[in-house]
C-alpha cells in the first residue's frame, strides 16, 4: 500500500469517475481531508495477510437462488411517477451519443 | 395521562381495557411534538396525517371487537432513509428532497400492520453517513440531555426523540455504529442485530455488506417487542436470515447471570477512553458481577486495525449503492447538461452534501485501477481475521462488554472541520459491524456534567436473545434506562 500523497490532478480524476462535479473550493477544502485519511490507512501495511482469504459477506449462507416466475413489480405508470422528466412512457435524459 | 411513559404492551391494554383511544394517544403525542420538538428538531416531518388515520383505523377496529395488532397504539419515529410510501423520504439530503417513495421499506410495514403508529420521519447525517447528525442537509438535531450537544449519530434524530419522549419506539439503522452511539449518548437503550436478522429491502443501501435496521427503545422489554415483528427473511432481502426466530419476550429472564462469563476487552479500556466513561462502564459490569456473573479480561488484538477496514470498505460500498442518484428517476433534478456525464457531474455536484462527497470519492479512490488490491482486498482480509478474533473470544466468555463511544456528547461543531477525527470516534462501534455480530447498547450512568454514557453487550451471531436478557435483568437492578432529561 502507498502513502503516496493525493494530488489535485488525482482528485480531479476520481472525482470524474465517481461523477461528481467539484467546485475549486471543495477540492482546496477536501484535499487534505482525503490525504489524511488515506494516510490513516497505512495502519494496515503492517498486518500480515499472506494466508487470509478475504471477507465479502459475515453470514454464511451460500448465494440464494429464486424460482424463475414473474412476480409483482411496478406498472409502468407507476415506475415513471417520481419524476417529471418523462415522455411517452419512458424517461427523459439528454443526449447520450455525440450527434 | 401521559402516555409517552408506558411501555408498549402498557399502551396496548389501555386500548382493549377502553381507557384511551388511539386517537387520544396519537394527539398527546403530537401536542408534545409541536411543543419540544421545536428545540430538539428531532424531526424532519411530522406525519399528522397519517398518524391520525392510522389511530382511527384502530378505534375502530376496537369499537368493532375486532382483534388489534401486537403494538396496538405505540407511536413510533422512523429515521429519514426508510421508504414510507406516500409520505416523503429525504434521507436528510437534499438529493432525494421531495422524494415520494412508490413503497415501503419491509421492516416500516412489518410494524405497521401490527398497528403501530408512525409519528414522523427523523432526521439523519445525509444516507446515514456520519456520527453526529451535522451531516444532514436540512439541520442538526440537538441532544435533549443538553441542547447545545450533538445527539451523535447517524440515526440521532431517532434517539433524540426516544430519549425526549416523542415516540415509545424508533427505528434507526447501524452500520458502523448508527444506532449504539446515538442511543449511548441519548441515554436510551439500542440494538444492533446480527448482519441479516432485518430486512434491508426500502431502506436507502449505504453499505451492503454492514448496514443492520434495528430499533431504539427507553427499555429492552420494549427492543424485544419490536424486534419480534421485524426480524426475520424477506424474499425482497436475498442476505435476510433464514433462521427461525425466538420468541424475544419470554426469553428476557432465561440468561441466568450467576456464573456468566463476561468478556471485558482490554484494548477497549486504554487511555483513549474518556475516565469517566471508562468508570461508569465498569461500574455496570460491577452490577452484573453482583449478581454472580464472572468478569474475565479479554483481547481483540486487531481493535485497532478496524477504523481503517471500516472506511476502506465501507466507502467502497458506498460509491457503488451511491451510483443510482443520477438526477432522472427520481429526486431532485438540474438543468440539462451538455451531455449525460456532464448532466450526472452537475446534479451529484449541486445537491450531494459535503460528506456524501467525500465517502464517495475515498471509495472511488479505493476500488480505482492500482489501489484495488491495496486497499479493498487488503482491508476485506483484515475483516477476517477482525471476525475471527470476536468469535475465538464469544467462544471463551459468553459476552463481551465494552463501551459504546470513548466520550460523552460532543459540542456542535467541535469536530466539523476534521473528518478523520470524526471518524475515530466511532472507534468503539466499528468493529462490531465489521464482524457483523449482534450488539445492544443500554444507558449506565451520567457524567459530572449531566451527560448520558452508555455500554454495550455483544453476543456472538444471532445471539439477540441472550444479550437481551443480560441487558433486561441489568435494567431491572438500574434505573439509568428511566431518567429523562428536563425539557
Amino acid at each position: 500500500m502507498s502513502s503516496s500523497k493525493i494530488t489535485l490532478e488525482t482528485l480531479d480524476h476520481i472525482a470524474k469517475l465517481a461523477r461528481i462535479k467539484l467546485s475549486d473550493h471543495e477540492k482546496e477544502v477536501f484535499l487534505p481531508q482525503l490525504e489524511s485519511v488515506i494516510e490513516y490507512f497505512d495502519v494496515l501495511n503492517s498486518v500480515n495477510t499472506d494466508n487470509v482469504s478475504p471477507t465479502f459477506r459475515v453470514i454464511e449462507e451460500s448465494n440464494p437462488l429464486r424460482e424463475d416466475v414473474i412476480g409483482e413489480s411496478f406498472s409502468q405508470k407507476l415506475a415513471l411517477s417520481s419524476t417529471k422528466n418523462t415522455q411517452d412512457g419512458y424517461f427523459v435524459v439528454t443526449n447520450t451519443i455525440k450527434k | 395521562m401521559d402516555y409517552s411513559t408506558l411501555s408498549i404492551p402498557q399502551i396496548r391494554q389501555l386500548l382493549l381495557d377502553k381507557k384511551a383511544t388511539a386517537t387520544e394517544i396519537t394527539q398527546f403525542f403530537l401536542d408534545k411534538i409541536k411543543l419540544i420538538d421545536p428545540q430538539i428538531k428531532a424531526f424532519i416531518t411530522i406525519t399528522e396525517k397519517e398518524a391520525l388515520e392510522k389511530a382511527a383505523e384502530i378505534d375502530k377496529k376496537i369499537a368493532n371487537n375486532e382483534t388489534i395488532g401486537k403494538l396496538a397504539g405505540s407511536i413510533m419515529a422512523v429515521k429519514d432513509i426508510f421508504l414510507t410510501k406516500d409520505i416523503e423520504t429525504t434521507a436528510s439530503s437534499q438529493v432525494l428532497k421531495g422524494y415520494i417513495p412508490q413503497y415501503s421499506s419491509t421492516v416500516y410495514q412489518k410494524l405497521l400492520d401490527q398497528d403501530a403508529i408512525i409519528i414522523g420521519k427523523t432526521n439523519t447525517d445525509p444516507f446515514a453517513f456520519g456520527g453526529s447528525t451535522e451531516n444532514s442537509g436540512f439541520f442538526t438535531t440537538k441532544n435533549p440531555w443538553n441542547l447545545d450537544m450533538i445527539p451523535g449519530g447517524s440515526s440521532g434524530g431517532s434517539a433524540a426523540a426516544t430519549a425526549a419522549n416523542l415516540c415509545h419506539f424508533a427505528l434507526g439503522t447501524d452500520t458502523g455504529g448508527s444506532i449504539r452511539q446515538p442511543a449511548s449518548l441519548c441515554g436510551v437503550s439500542g440494538l444492533k442485530p446480527t448482519y441479516g436478522l432485518n430486512s434491508r429491502f426500502g431502506i436507502t443501501a449505504m453499505a451492503s455488506s454492514f448496514d443492520c435496521p434495528g430499533v431504539f427503545a427507553r427499555s429492552v422489554d420494549d427492543i424485544a417487542t419490536v424486534t419480534q415483528i421485524t426480524a426475520g427473511h424477506d424474499k425482497n432481502d436475498a442476505t435476510s436470515t433464514h433462521q427461525t426466530i425466538p420468541d424475544y419476550s419470554s426469553l428476557l429472564d432465561s440468561v441466568n447471570l450467576k456464573g456468566l462469563k463476561i468478556g471485558l476487552p482490554k484494548e477497549y479500556f486504554t487511555q483513549a477512553i474518556n475516565p469517566e466513561v471508562k468508570a461508569k462502564v465498569l461500574e455496570a459490569a460491577k452490577v452484573l458481577e453482583s449478581k454472580g456473573a464472572i468478569l474475565k479480561e479479554v483481547s481483540l488484538p486487531s481493535t485497532n486495525l478496524g477504523l481503517a477496514v471500516y472506511y476502506i470498505l465501507v466507502p467502497s460500498e458506498i460509491s457503488a449503492n451511491m451510483s443510482r442518484y443520477e438526477g432522472i428517476r427520481f429526486g431532485q433534478t438540474a438543468p440539462d447538461g451538455s451531455n449525460i456525464i456532464s448532466y450526472y457531474m452537475n446534479v451529484r455536484g449541486q445537491f450531494m452534501e459535503p460528506e456524501v462527497k467525500r465517502r464517495i470519492i475515498i471509495g472511488t479512490y479505493a476500488l480505482s485501477s492500482g489501489y484495488y488490491d491495496a486497499y479493498y482486498t487488503k482491508a476485506a482480509k483484515v475483516r477476517t481475521l477482525i471476525k475471527q478474533e470476536f468469535e475465538s473470544v464469544l467462544a471463551d466468555v459468553d459476552v463481551i462488554l465494552a463501551p459504546v463511544s470513548p466520550t460523552s456528547a460532543w459540542k456542535i461543531g467541535e469536530k466539523c472541520s476534521n473528518p478523520l477525527e470524526m471518524y475515530l470516534a466511532d472507534a468503539y462501534t466499528v468493529c462490531i459491524n465489521v464482524a457483523g455480530v449482534p450488539s445492544l447498547a443500554l444507558p449506565c450512568g451520567f457524567n459530572s456534567n449531566n451527560l448520558p454514557i452508555g455500554f454495550q453487550l455483544i453476543g456472538n451471531f444471532f445471539e439477540e436473545s441472550k444479550i437481551m436478557s443480560i441487558g433486561h435483568q441489568y435494567q431491572q437492578i438500574t434505573d439509568y434506562h428511566l431518567q429523562t432529561p428536563k425539557i
